[in-house]
């Protein structure tokens, strides 16, 4: 096993660890690389977090999994991009850098753009059982197919697994409810 | 096929071509249906917003914990190299040098308003400039210190400004700010603008104001008494 796929192993576990010394690793280079756009060093934390959630978020649902180039070169690539993205929004930026190098789906999750059921769910998932929580954050979060839960949650069969997912969704929806 | 087994396929993304095709139609047709998925994808939403925040949580004390570490290691330095200096300058030094009792002495006052502990609702001029402060960008915490007083009239702002300046060698301009405490002295920030302020005057090469300043704090009883009193006595 390459070092790259034993720390994406480590980082799918949340190994805490691994996440501190990856996220200090490359923190310094980053905000160095951030002040070429004369981004302080407050925001470029910010950023680098932010990008940093971002690779976790990718890490988990199994997108680096075949990845060509280093985790390092990733994690600066979603950073780079998310510069990019700020800057533009305030129309301060002129760079044609090398920012396209790699993907980024647009991210649909905006803070600033939720409606009040999900405020209400994100209350309500903390409300939840600790089963429930694990099925639905592996499901809708990690993105794993169904099988995949049943084997890493130990259930018999995909149908009770099946149950138990609809289960905990209607009992979230009862909880916004009250 | 059943409705539900639809919806789940769908978030798996494991639809076929035909089931798209129904999954499609029954968005258009079947509200309830439509309604479910949208309950889904706000479950999807709501769950992704809270892992975030979790994490962003996470990585923000890695933060938090290393500028406390950071600060109190820089200050047992601080404490320490002050003790060299002192001893050194008892065993070797025969006629006072301002520079060095100046850098003996000084240390930088601690952040005790708003300890730099950052979240989303933190993120206001105080928080960044105290951030600033923190992590020694002295120019910048100035400017935000005094951008505070302007605009909301803060003792402190005023009293950190003056420390940021001194900070960044504007001594001159530092003294202007401690002296706005002299009309002020039941403000729990005058003593140590006063001490502040001698240092300045000592860093300017003004033995006697600074000796002024000292013999005032000397006299009366507060936490920098003593070593007014051991400063005094080295400019002697």
């Amino acid at each position: 096993m390459s070092a790259t796929n034993s720390i994406i192993d480590l980082l799918k576990k949340n190994d805490e660890k691994t996440i501190r010394t990856f996220y200090n690793d490359h923190k310094n280079k980053f905000v160095l690389f951030a002040k070429r756009y004369n981004i302080n060093e407050f925001d470029s934390i910010d950023v680098y977090q932010d990008a940093f959630i971002a690779l976790i978020e990718n890490v988990k649902r199994g997108k680096t999994d075949d990845l060509k180039s280093s985790l390092s070169t990733y994690l600066f690539g979603i950073g780079k991009f998310m510069i990019f993205q700020k800057f533009k929004k305030n129309g301060q930026l002129h760079i044609a850098d090398d920012v396209a190098s790699i993907e980024i789906e647009e991210d649909l999750y905006s803070e600033d753009d939720v409606d009040l059921q999900v405020r209400l769910l994100q209350n309500g998932l903390d409300k939840l059982g600790e089963q429930c929580k694990k099925v639905l954050q592996l499901f809708y979060y990690e993105e794993k197919k169904l099988d995949e839960i049943q084997e890493q949650l130990g259930y018999t069969s995909k149908d009770v697994l099946k149950s138990q997912k609809s289960r905990c969704l209607k009992q979230l929806k009862e909880l916004i409810k009250a | 096929m059943e409705k539900e087994e639809l919806i789940s396929l769908y978030f798996e993304g494991k639809l076929s071509e035909a089931q798209e095709i129904t999954f499609q139609q029954l968005m258009e047709t079947d509200a309830d249906f439509a309604e479910e998925v949208r309950y889904q994808e706000n479950v999807k939403k709501a769950i992704t917003l809270n892992e975030r925040k979790q994490l962003k949580a996470t990585l923000q004390s890695f933060e938090t914990e290393k500028k406390t570490t950071g600060s109190f290691t820089k200050w047992l330095a601080a404490a320490s190299i002050a003790l060299v200096m002192i001893s050194t300058y008892w065993y070797f030094n025969q006629t006072p040098d301002h520079n060095s009792l100046y850098a003996a002495y000084y240390q930088a006052y601690p952040n005790v308003i708003a300890p730099t502990v950052r979240s989303e609702t933190k993120n206001d001029l105080q928080s960044q400039a105290f951030y600033a402060y923190d992590n020694g960008d002295y120019k910048k915490s100035a400017a935000l210190f005094s951008e505070i007083h302007a605009s909301q009239n803060e003792e402190y702002a005023v009293f950190y400004a003056a420390l940021s300046l001194m900070e960044d060698n504007k001594h001159e301009e530092a003294i202007k700010l401690f002296d706005s405490f002299k009309s002020n002295k039941e403000s729990r920030f005058s003593i140590y603008a006063e001490w502040y302020e001698a240092l300045c005057y000592l860093k300017l090469n003004n033995k006697p104001a600074a000796i002024k300043l000292l013999k005032q704090i000397a006299n009366e009883k507060n936490p920098q008494q003593e070593t007014a009193q051991r400063l005094l006595k080295e400019l002697n």
